[in-house]
């Protein structure tokens, strides 16, 4: 809820400023529907995910905000913008008849951090557990070898592991933290596209960490995301089961857990975003992840520049069909000039059919890529 | 959380964790057991003891009958896998040499050799089956052939043994009916595996070819060396192991046609008047011989699969996986008796009643016999001789009592090999 009004018009700045340190502003893209919150200065910005529109503002009460606590982590930034140089000219090599905006320079300019969000939860858990576990043995098995030239038999002692499983139940009270769950209806392909995040390497939320940059709203609700926590918190408490009961290894873990004192808090995930203009001059996004520096995007070929070079060809087969004309027209004069004339009009043919061949290059290439903005990962 | 926790049949294990409880199956009734049963009547006092006819417990004194434990567990019956620790505490044996056991019913304490499972005391009479510590638990004796055969029973086997060959001393079918026979659990290890082998050798085939020398054309036959190579996988169920060495192994051999599908759960009641012995035989030098049965058997297959049996430079490589064994106690009855002061062995298998053992010859027999198969063609050579100078007839006589004599030698012969296999038995 908004509890005082910015300078700049019909901007609200939302409740979010005590906890999180700072004041932000819940804004919108239109085109891709994605939601941010931004610094209030953010109106002259281009949305950080599609590129194809500025945000806009949210105006009190349009658009429930979920409850949103500071976030208690954040994954910060590892790879730097200096050290991105051979990735990105790795994306922008390699494309038929680039467009002329992607270039490294380019992309490197604009690059623009944003934060993706994930859901933490604290709960208290009481419950009862039944489970397999399996503790790891040796066994003595042997490997025998005969030869009739060297003596008859050898063998030898050889040890393999194996698991010898058990039954154990139990009861279990405890606590529950920081088990994350997506809190984007994206993340799914997010992670299939970008690669997971080492949520190990996260620090406690400063408010620094995040100055400059978009912090992505979720879009799904807590209510949502306890479906995906519960077995989470489930994978945690067959482990700790395991540990408990000195196993090496648990399978078909099932238990009856109640859960009490749920307590919801964001994680932040680090995603740089950059685009380019292709030749349409639609923007197109490319996404780096903040940890690994793994680059995405649509790498669009420019159908112009094949168009030109698919023109040049053909103007260059009419040419030499009209002289080979001229040299079949003057044979009259001079035979010989007739076989030229028939060569060169085999060239023009061939040169003519070769004029496709930028455009299908552009088209095929065009083809492999993901579908653009604005919404790469749906 | 209203119900019962934890339900029955678990109990409370340590847990390295605050805040988890842990509650493991627990240990089956039988595996809890006292170290030393004693068998005494429940309604008179008396000694009870296993009987062999109704395979239950009876006290010969009031006639009280305990029935029989039902369960067969035949070939189905647990095995064991040969894990580092089993075998470490294998070949450790029990430790110490000897048990003392204090009788419940007279108070005597007697001393008991450590391989002896079950044990009489001398001073009452009462009947002791020793079991071991549950630390030791697997490698105590899971399974077990009760008795079949009663041993009055093999008395008549044993008559019906000593009167099968005509070698034998008259005398001796009055023997058997004098001889005791003494009920004995022995150790066996059974071994389970499955063996993979690659081999290759190489393999000769015989041909036969012609050429020309010296103006004629002759045959040669040459033999032609391939290399060949396969694959073999066999199974080996149950291969048996004697589990001790205080017995003559050609016998036991003989009589170890026992029917495994007969396993049941081991019951110190099973054991009850008997004798039973611990095994001797470490289960790694029983699983050793074992073993080499297995390896020289899948040999044998691994050549048989050669195109021909003409093989050289044979070598193969062998895997053994799956190996589990058991350990089990198998019914025999045991026997000696004297003849000319010579102490000869009996052994019966107390499930099938087959016998085998020692038996004198009766060399004055068998001397006899091979003079009367010699006799005929000395007789007829003789009257050969006589009646040469009538011509014909006596070189027909000559002839045929040469023919006589030489089949009464290869049959004495042959007698006289047999002859001296039983004594050397």
């Amino acid at each position: 809820m908004p509890d005082r009004e910015s300078d700049i018009d019909n901007l609200k700045i939302y409740s979010v400023a005590s906890s999180w340190g700072r004041e932000f502003v819940a804004a919108v893209c239109e085109d891709c529907d994605w939601n941010f919150l931004v610094m209030p200065d953010f109106q002259t910005m281009n949305c950080p995910y599609c590129y194809q529109s500025s945000l806009k503002s949210i105006p009190e009460g349009e658009m429930e905000l979920p409850n949103i606590q500071a976030p208690e982590l954040v994954v910060p930034f590892h790879v730097k913008p200096e050290s991105m140089g051979d990735g990105i000219k790795r994306f922008t090599t390699k494309i038929p008849f680039a467009p002329k905006d992607l270039t490294s320079q380019n992309l490197l300019s604009r690059l623009c951090r944003m934060y993706l969000p994930m859901w933490l939860v604290d709960t208290e858990v009481q419950a009862k557990w039944w489970a397999e576990v399996g503790f790891d043995y040796k066994v003595v098995s042997h490997q025998a070898h005969y030869d009739d030239r060297h003596g008859g038999w050898s063998s030898r002692e050889v040890e393999e592991e194996r698991i010898r499983w058990e039954s154990r139940l139990g009861r279990l009270e405890r606590n529950y933290h920081n088990i994350s769950t997506p809190a984007l209806e994206e993340d799914l392909v997010i992670k299939q596209e970008m690669g997971v995040y080492k949520l190990e390497k996260a620090v406690e939320y400063q408010v620094q960490e995040i100055e400059n940059s978009f912090v992505r709203l979720p879009n799904r609700d807590t209510k949502d995301a306890w479906v995906e926590a519960s077995p989470a918190i489930q994978a945690a408490a067959a482990e700790e089961c395991r540990q408990a009961a000195c196993a090496d290894h648990i399978r078909q873990f099932s238990w009856k857990p109640q859960y009490s004192n749920n307590n919801w808090t964001l994680m932040l995930l680090p995603l740089y975003t950059t685009y380019y203009l292709d030749a349409e001059k639609v923007a197109q996004p490319v996404f780096i992840h903040g940890q690994t520096g793994q680059i995405r995007g649509v790498r669009r070929a420019s159908m112009k520049h094949g168009q030109r070079m698919s023109f040049i060809i053909l103007v260059i087969a009419v040419f030499i069909f009209l002289m080979s004309i001229i040299l079949a027209v003057a044979s009259v004069a001079l035979p010989i000039l007739l076989v030229i004339g028939v060569l060169g009009f085999a060239i023009a043919l061939l040169t003519a059919a070769g004029a496709v061949l930028p455009i299908a290059l552009v088209w095929h290439f065009n083809r492999r890529q993901k579908s653009g903005p604005p919404r790469y990962f749906s | 959380m209203t119900e019962s926790f934890p339900p029955p049949g678990y109990i409370s294990s340590q847990s390295v964790i605050d805040g988890i409880e842990v509650y493991l199956p627990a240990p089956l009734e039988k595996e809890i057991q006292e170290q030393v049963v004693d068998f005494s009547c429940p309604q008179c006092g008396a000694t009870t003891a296993f009987n062999v006819e109704d395979g239950g417990l009876t006290c010969s004194h009031c006639g009280y009958y305990e029935a029989p434990p039902k369960e067969v567990v035949g070939k189905g019956a647990q095995e064991f896998e040969f894990t580092v620790e089993t075998l470490e505490r294998s070949a450790h044996g029990w430790g110490g040499d000897r048990n003392e056991i204090a009788c419940q019913n007279c108070g005597a304490v007697t001393s008991v050799p450590i391989e002896s499972l079950t044990h009489t005391c001398a001073f009452c009479g009462s009947n002791k089956v020793i079991q071991r510590q549950a630390i030791r638990d697997i490698l105590r004796p899971r399974f077990l052939i009760p008795f079949k055969i009663e041993a009055m029973d093999c008395r008549e086997i044993a008559r019906g043994w000593l009167g099968k060959s005509w070698m034998v001393p008259s005398k001796l079918q009055n023997i058997a009916d004098h001889t005791n026979f003494t009920g004995v659990f022995l150790p066996f290890w059974t071994f389970d595996s499955k063996t993979e082998a690659d081999w290759k050798a190489e393999v000769g085939h015989t041909k036969t070819k012609r050429y020309y020398s010296n103006g004629k054309w002759k045959t040669q036959t040459v033999t032609e060396w391939r290399w060949e190579s396969g694959h073999v996988e066999e199974n080996y169920d149950d291969l048996l192991v004697e589990g001790t060495n205080r017995v003559s192994h050609l016998l036991l051999d003989s009589i170890k046609d026992f029917n495994l599908g007969a396993l049941v759960p081991f019951e110190p009641k099973f054991l009850a008047g008997l004798q039973a012995k611990a095994y001797e035989v470490p289960l790694e030098r029983g699983w050793e011989i074992s073993r080499q049965q297995m390896r020289e058997h899948t040999r044998q297959v691994c050549r048989a699969q050669a195109s021909t049996p003409k093989i050289r430079n044979f070598s193969m490589h062998m895997d053994y996986s799956d190996e589990s064994w058991r350990y089990i106690l198998l019914p025999v009855y045991l026997a000696t008796y004297n003849y000319a002061d010579k102490v000869y062995q009996v052994m019966v298998n107390a499930q099938t009643g087959a016998i085998a053992g020692q038996r004198p010859v009766d060399w004055t027999k068998v001397w006899l016999v091979f003079a009367a198969l010699l006799a005929p063609g000395v007789l007829l050579g003789l009257i050969g001789l006589i009646t040469i100078p009538f011509g014909g007839i006596g070189a027909a006589f000559g002839f045929l009592g040469f023919l006589l004599l030489v089949i009464g030698v290869v049959t004495g012969i042959v007698i006289l090999r047999k002859a001296f296999k039983f004594d050397d038995e």
